[in-house]
Parts: structure tokens; sequence; C-alpha cells
């Protein structure tokens, strides 16, 4: 392994202590670097302390090691990015969450609105709600598979599933955060029913929607390895799996990797929305 | 109010943690033996962990510890349930377990890939069954053409079988669509119509006979005779500093499957205890269920389990031609037949299964 | 007097509460012809907003009678609107589309020249496609008043809606509503706690106790706008305000 793990921690300890007394267009850039480097020589180190000695009786002795380097991570990702495997799993990876996560909105927002304005509405489903929000993905699995069979369906039911409720939970609460003024003076000029909906109660929730949309679109971008665990052949998840079963486990952290970068840019991408006109007097300005 | 709060908590936490421990946690046989057994008056006996998955494959393994257990001496062997096969791999790679019972294609594929074990005995013979739907028109193998076939993983030795059939009555690969399918899933997924037949190991097949929905297509038998699907694999840094230890296993696994085989020709009642005992503390399985498999004559038999070389040079071959292994390996690279014990030399010390009394007492 | 635009009889409300019934308002009885500037003046929380509410028709009276124009108030309705402190305008629409939000059912010709005639009168030129966010408070609150005038109301129900901005923004925007008021002759009843504001705006200024509100006394403002903050008559009404209020020994 060599020394270069300890001398890389140490730097990145050293751009840290420095970094306090440098300006932060300074340490916006060399702060994620230097933890990135300090997980990295972890990683190396963490390989090199569950690598084992065999010894055999007539006295040779074999380095056994046991979990992926980062350099053959790398590499594994270098390999799966030329072949397009990378490429291809993301886009089918994407297409599955982006249908999932339309339906969800599609049904979760209206519902959640619903429910957070009628109380009978709210009498009525939110027990059910409440009930079916706690279930882990991984237990709908056997019955996304009765219902939708082993094809894309089965998985984007599954995340359907784990986004729909964060959204419903999110768009009742943000109707029950609606100061009164908007809906009194909505009713005042003769809004009401369908109208009030559209001109106050959606729009007046509309922040804190986008806030629990981006963390159902997290929650749908983490369960697709548990989706993608149903039959269906391609998809991060299934790469994960795939590979976990072909004994390959550089792959499976490339995968993983993977799936942490392209999630940190659904999130990032999900941020810029707060910047919308629509929304933005619902953000505070401090980050 | 607050210290009521923190004190509720750590209440909470206490409680859950004594209740989970009394609860859920295994009992760890680290008993004292009788001092009768021993001159000095008692020492800890040795505890070993086998890993296993709850299919008749792995019978002997959970056998094996039921007996050790219920024996004054010697060491104790842990079965350790696996629900799947990757998990029980990656316990052995990391050194949680020092042998399992696996697919034997998947144990010649991690000694292919470097990680140190070897193959020293077989788990049974036979023991799996091509399955087909039972109203389907599928009735040979040529039938097949077109279908889709569930296997229990791409290193399983039922995925080798599916090709050396599929060379045997001319077909190329693809012309039977094989999809891996957890063994658990395969009666589900064949009743869903997920797929038009599945070949795994008991008692998966006998689930969906007896269930209705399935179909025995072919017995193993009929189809490769010398079929090889569990074995026991142990890794090498316990082969090379506690032989007698693995010596002990293998000897005990091997007199629990003549054990098992002895009475067959007369009522087969070592099998049906084993049914009992298995399937109630190992398996949590309907017990009804793997004694209609034991009982079946010749559907899984537990003799002749030293590892032939002739038929692992055979699988071999075929993992190579179907790109599961990439370079061919020695048989003596992936295999140690030096454990294989002479079957006159063992035996259990008993005709009935010891501590049936519990068991029947737990379920009242 | 002709038929008066707001009528209140014996109106009482009550609330229920967890430890009892709020008596907020105990037995009104008042009536506002139509383009009077009426302000309801008293003490905080003593049930002046209650009462605007029960005129808006957001809120129903336990007992008594409410009318407007001769008719019991039933629901909320655009002759009748109210303008709140909280200004009630909507951060997620432009000002544009809020002064346009009780127009829905005009065309969209009518819309644009209603929002560019009141855009005018309360002099948010510009302004018209940013969002209030980027709005002081005072140019809320003439979004606000131009929403609510846009609508041409028979009446306005201002509820302190100058509270929340700095004195000198509250000066100019009381000139500029008695601007407005002279030409759109609209009845407005204003509520406010504020003595100078009420004597500044009102043609009449009702003096309500302290929760449950009662009328405690109805001043009649005979001054002509502007007025003179200075003058003895002012002076002379400040100071029985005062009184009427409780608080002579405060100046």
């Amino acid at each position: 392994m060599g020394v270069w793990p300890y001398i890389t921690i140490a730097v990145a300890v050293l751009v840290f202590v420095l970094g306090t007394r440098l300006s932060r267009s300074v340490t916006r850039i060399a702060f994620p670097f230097a933890t990135a480097a300090i997980v990295v020589a972890a990683w190396r180190i963490s390989c090199h302390l569950m690598e084992y000695d065999l010894r055999f009786p007539d006295g040779t002795v074999k380095r056994i090691p046991v979990f992926p380097t980062p350099f053959e991570t790398v590499a594994a990702m270098v390999d799966m990015f030329r072949d397009g495997t990378i490429f291809r799993y993301t886009i089918a990876s994407l297409y599955r969450v982006a249908v999932g996560f339309t339906i969800a909105c599609v049904v979760g927002i209206p519902l959640g609105l619903w429910m957070g304005w009628s109380l009978r509405a709210h009498d009525a489903l939110n027990p059910l709600v409440q009930a079916l929000r706690p279930i882990s993905p991984i237990a709908w699995i056997p019955l996304a598979i009765l219902w939708f069979g082993i094809k894309d369906a089965a998985a984007i039911y599954i995340v359907v599933i784990s986004s729909t409720f964060p959204i419903v939970t999110g768009a009742m609460a943000a109707v029950h955060t609606i100061p009164v003024a908007y809906v009194r003076s909505a009713r005042n000029f003769g809004v009401s029913g369908f109208e009030l909906y559209r001109r106050v109660l959606f729009p007046a929730s509309l922040p804190q929607i986008l806030i629990s949309m981006r963390i159902a679109l997290g929650v749908s971008w983490m369960v697709i390895v548990a989706a993608e665990m149903i039959a269906v052949e391609s998809g991060l998840g299934y790469l994960i799996m795939d590979s976990r079963n072909a004994n390959n486990y550089a792959r499976v952290v490339g995968g993983m990797l993977c799936i942490g970068l392209v999630g940190w840019s659904l999130d990032w991408s999900m941020r810029r929305l707060e910047r919308l006109d629509e929304v933005r007097w619902g953000f505070s300005k401090i980050v | 109010m607050k210290l009521k709060i923190a004190l509720g908590a750590v209440v909470i936490l206490g409680g859950l943690y004594a209740a989970h421990h009394y609860l859920n946690e295994k009992p760890q046989y680290h008993a004292t033996a009788p001092s009768s057994d021993t001159p000095a008056g008692g020492v800890v006996r040795q505890s070993f962990t086998v890993g296993f998955l709850p299919v008749t494959c792995h019978l002997t393994c959970p056998v094996t510890s039921w007996v050790t257990r219920h024996s004054a001496k010697g060491t104790q062997f842990q079965a350790q349930k696996f629900t799947d096969f990757p998990s029980m791999k990656e316990a052995l790679i990391a050194r949680k377990i020092d042998a399992t019972f696996m697919i034997a294609p998947l144990a010649m594929k991690l000694a292919a890939d470097g990680v140190p074990v070897k193959i020293v005995y077989l788990g049974h013979r036979d023991g799996s069954a091509l399955v087909v739907a039972k109203d389907s028109d599928i009735h040979t193998f040529t039938d097949l053409r077109g279908k889709t076939v569930a296997i229990p993983s791409r290193f399983s030795n039922q995925n080798l079988l599916m090709h050396r059939m599929m060379k045997q009555y001319g077909m190329k690969d693809g012309d039977i669509l094989l999809k891996e399918v957890p063994p658990p899933e395969h009666p589900a997924a064949l009743g869903a119509k997920a797929v038009d037949g599945f070949i795994v190991g008991e008692p998966h097949c006998s689930k969906a006979e007896l269930e209705g929905y399935g179909r025995i297509l072919y017995e193993m038998s009929e189809l490769w005779p010398d079929f090889i699907s569990c074995v026991l694999v142990v890794r090498q840094e316990v082969i090379n500093d506690q032989r007698e230890l693995v010596d002990e296993l293998v000897r005990g696994i091997a007199a629990s499957g003549e054990w098992l085989d002895a009475d067959r020709a007369t009522g087969a009642q070592h099998r049906k205890d084993a049914a009992l005992v298995v399937g109630t503390q190992f398996y949590n399985q309907d017990p009804k269920l793997l004694e209609y498999v034991l009982m079946k004559p010749d559907r899984v038999s537990y003799s002749d389990l030293k590892p032939p070389k002739a038929t692992f040079e055979e699988i071999m071959d075929l993992a190579v031609s179907t790109n599961i292994i990439p370079k061919r390996m020695k048989f003596e690279e992936y295999c140690d037949t030096s454990f294989a014990p002479d079957l006159e030399t063992v035996s259990l010390p008993f005709d009935r299964m010891p501590g049936l009394d519990q068991i029947s007492q737990q379920k009242k | 007097m002709s038929q008066p635009r707001i009528e209140l009889r014996s109106v009482t409300k009550s609330f229920a509460r967890r430890d009892g019934s709020l008596n907020v308002v105990a037995g009104i009885d008042l009536a506002l012809a139509a383009g009077e500037f009426v302000c309801l003046l008293g003490p905080s929380g003593s049930g002046k907003s209650t009462i605007l509410n029960l005129i808006a028709g957001l809120d129903a009276a336990s007992s008594g009678e409410v009318l407007v124009d001769g008719a019991p108030v039933a629901e909320p309705s655009r002759r009748c609107v109210l303008v709140f402190q909280e200004y009630g305008i909507f951060p997620w629409a432009t000002v544009r589309e809020n002064i346009a939000l009780g127009l829905r059912d005009r065309t969209t010709s009518e819309i644009e020249s209603t929002v560019k005639r009141y855009v005018e009168l309360v002099g948010l030129q510009g302004f018209e496609d940013v969002y209030p966010g980027e709005l002081s408070g005072g140019m809320k609150q003439r979004v606000a008043v131009a929403r609510a005038l846009a609508v041409q109301p028979h009446i306005m129900l201002m509820d302190e809606p100058f509270g929340a901005l700095d004195s000198l923004t509250r000066l100019s925007m009381r000139a500029e509503l008695l601007r407005i008021w002279e030409r759109e002759k609209t009845t407005i009843l204003f509520v406010t706690h504020d003595v100078d504001e009420a004597l500044q705006l009102a043609d009449r200024i009702v003096i309500l106790s302290p929760r449950p509100a009662k009328i405690v006394e109805e001043v009649a403002v005979e001054l002509a706008h502007p007025r003179d903050v200075a003058g003895p008559e002012y002076g002379r009404i400040k100071r029985r305000l005062y009184e009427r209020l409780g608080v002579s020994h405060a100046i």
C-alpha cells in the first residue's frame, strides 16, 4: 500500500487547519477535495487492515485481499464507462425513477392538498396513508412481482410506493401551515372550489411541496437498488446485484459511487427549482 | 420533565435490549462438558460455525449441528442460516464463518477469484428436479425450446446442467431462456406464470408439486446421474491451522448422511426424525413438506459424498465453456478430498434422533 | 337617512374555547351610510377585527343581525372586501396577478384596463410584473388596496392596514387613502387603535370598550381634509377621545 494514504490524510488535515484563515472562495473548492481525499485514503487503509496472510503447512505465505481498493474500483468504473454499461444502466434507472416519481407527484400532490384542506378527506384517508408510509419498499417486492410481474412496471411500482407518501404527507402538512390571511382574502374575492386549490392552496404550499419532492426524489433514487432486485436486467441497482452475484465487488462499489453521484446531481437540479419566482418567497436566503 | 424524558428513554432502551437479548439471541452452546467426560473436571467446548440455506441439499448441516448439540463431547457445530448465496459468500470472504454448504460452481468460482476456500465434501446426491406448470404442454426436454426456465444462480450446477442438456439436444445458447431467481421464489414464479419452468433444489420442487401447480418433468437422476448440486466448503486458513476440526466436521457430516440413508429400505424412521427436527428447529418450514421430499424414493440421497474428480472436471469444463469461470483450474486447486472418511469408520451413536421429546413438548 | 350601506343590530359574538366560551362582541348597534368613512377605535384585542369579519361574511354572528344594503350577510362577497394588516396578498403571484384576483369573470381586455387603472391609482406603475417579495411594506399595502378597489366594492373593511408600516410611510398612505376614497366614493370601515390615524381619516369615530366590545361613544369629525393636526378643534376631539379611552392622564 505504501505510505501515500497517511500522507494524504496529513495533507488534507493541513488544508482544513490552514483553510480556517483562507477566504470562503478558496475553501469551497479546497474543502470538498480534502474531505474526499480523507475518505479515499481511509478506504485504502481499511482495505489494508482487512487483508490477511494465509500460511500453508509448507511455509508459504499468501496475502489475501478482502475488499476492492479505490484504484480497483476506479478501474472497474472506467471499464464500465468504456463499454457503455454505466450509461446504459444509468438511463434505465433514471427512466424508472422518472416515471415512478412523476406518478408519485401526480397522485401525491393533489391527494395531499385535498387531505390537508378537507377534514373529512383527512379523516378517511390519513390512517391509511400513515400506516402504508412506514412499510419498507423491500417488503413490497413480493407483492410487486405478483401484481406487475418481472418487468419495468414492478420496479416502477416500488419507486411509486416509496415516494408517494413523503409527497402526500408533505403537501398535507404544507396546507396546514398556510397563513389564514391567504385563505380569507381568497374567499373574500370569491375564490372557492377547484379555483381555491389552483389559486391558493397549491401555490401557497408549493415551496414546502418542493422540499418534500426533493426528499421523495432522494428516496426514489435510493430505493432503485431494491426496485431493481426484481428480476429486471438493467439499471444501476441491477448492476450492483449482478456484480455481487458475479463476485465482482469492485463493480459493486463502482455502482454505488455512480448512484451517489447521479443522486447528488438530481438533488442539485431539484434545488435549482427553488429559485423560481413562484416559490422563491418560501425559502430563506441564508444558503 | 426533561429528566423524566431522559430516564424514560434509558428505561426503554434498556428494556428493549434485554427483551431482544432474551427473545432473539440463539443459545451459544459454549456449555461446559460434564465433568465426568474430562479428567480435569470440565472444559469449555469448541464451537465452529457452518453456514447453510434452508434447502434439503443442506440437510446434513443442521442434523450434524443438532447431534453435536446433544452430545457431551467434541466440537459443537453451529448451523448458521442464510437466505441467499451472496450473503453467505460474503460472510465466508470476510471470515465470519469458517465453512458453509454452497452450490458447487460458486465454490469453484470463489476459488478461481482468489478466495482461499476448498471443497472438502459433497452435500448430497440428486435432490433437484426440473419442474413445469402442471397444465402446460411441456412433456419432453425439447418442448422447452423458446421457454423461460428459472435457475437458482448462474453459478449453480442447475445452470450448467441446462447448458449440458441443451447441447445434448442440439440447441444453441438462448434457445431456452434461463433466468436467475432466488430459490425460495421459484414455486411462486411458476405459480404466477412468470416462468414456464424451474430447476432448483428441494423442497421447492415438491412445494410446487404439493400445491398443485407444478409437475416434475425430470428427476435429476434422469438428466445427469452424477449431478452434484451442493458441496461443503471450508476456508483454507482453517484447513491449514485446524485440520482436526475440519476432519471432525466432515466425519460428522458423513455420519449424519450415513444415518439418514441407513434405514431407507425399512421405513425411513431416521428421515422422519430429521424432518421434524430440521423443519421445526432450523428451517422454519412445515416438517410435512420436508418429510414428503425425504420419503420419496430416489429424490435425494446422502451417501457417496466423496468429491468425484471426473464429475468436477466435467463441471469445470461446462463452467469454462459458459464463461462462468474465466480459466480452467486443476481439481486440486479447488478440492481437497483428504478429509473424506472411510464410511466404515463413521456412524452416529444412536438409532432415533436425540432430543425429540423436547420438540414435541414445544409443540404443545 | 336613506337605507344604510352597513347595519349591525344588537350583534354579539362569542367563541367556544376549552375553558368555556369567550365573549368577544357584546351587543353592537351601528349603521354606515353609503360613502361614509368610519373608524372603529379601541384598545388591542377588543374584538374590532371580529366585527369586520362578521360584516365580510367570513364569520357568523352569535346573535343579532348583520345587514349590507338591507340584506343579511350570508357569505363573503366581492362587494365588501377586507384589507388586512398582514396584507393577504399572494407572494407567489405578481402585482398584476394579485390585483386581478377578484376580476376572474371579466374579459382579458377588461382585466388589463382595470389593473392598469388601479396600478396607476396607487402609484405602482412599472411594478406590474414584480413579485411582492421585492416590494417594500408600503408598496405591498398599496397592492392590497388596489386589489380591493379593483373589484369596485361598495364597502372596504380595513383592519389596521398600516399597522406594520414605518411612521412616514403610514402618513403618506393615509393621504393616499383619502385621495382614493374621495375619488371612488367607497364606504370605508377602518379599524385602528391609533387615535391620530382615526382623527386624520374618519368622518365619524366609533370608540369601542375593551373586550367584550361595546360602543362607548360615537364622535363626528366635521373637519375638512387635509386636517390641521395642530388646530384647536382637532386637539379638542383628540382629548375627548383619549378621555373616553380611559387614558386622559397619559397626555
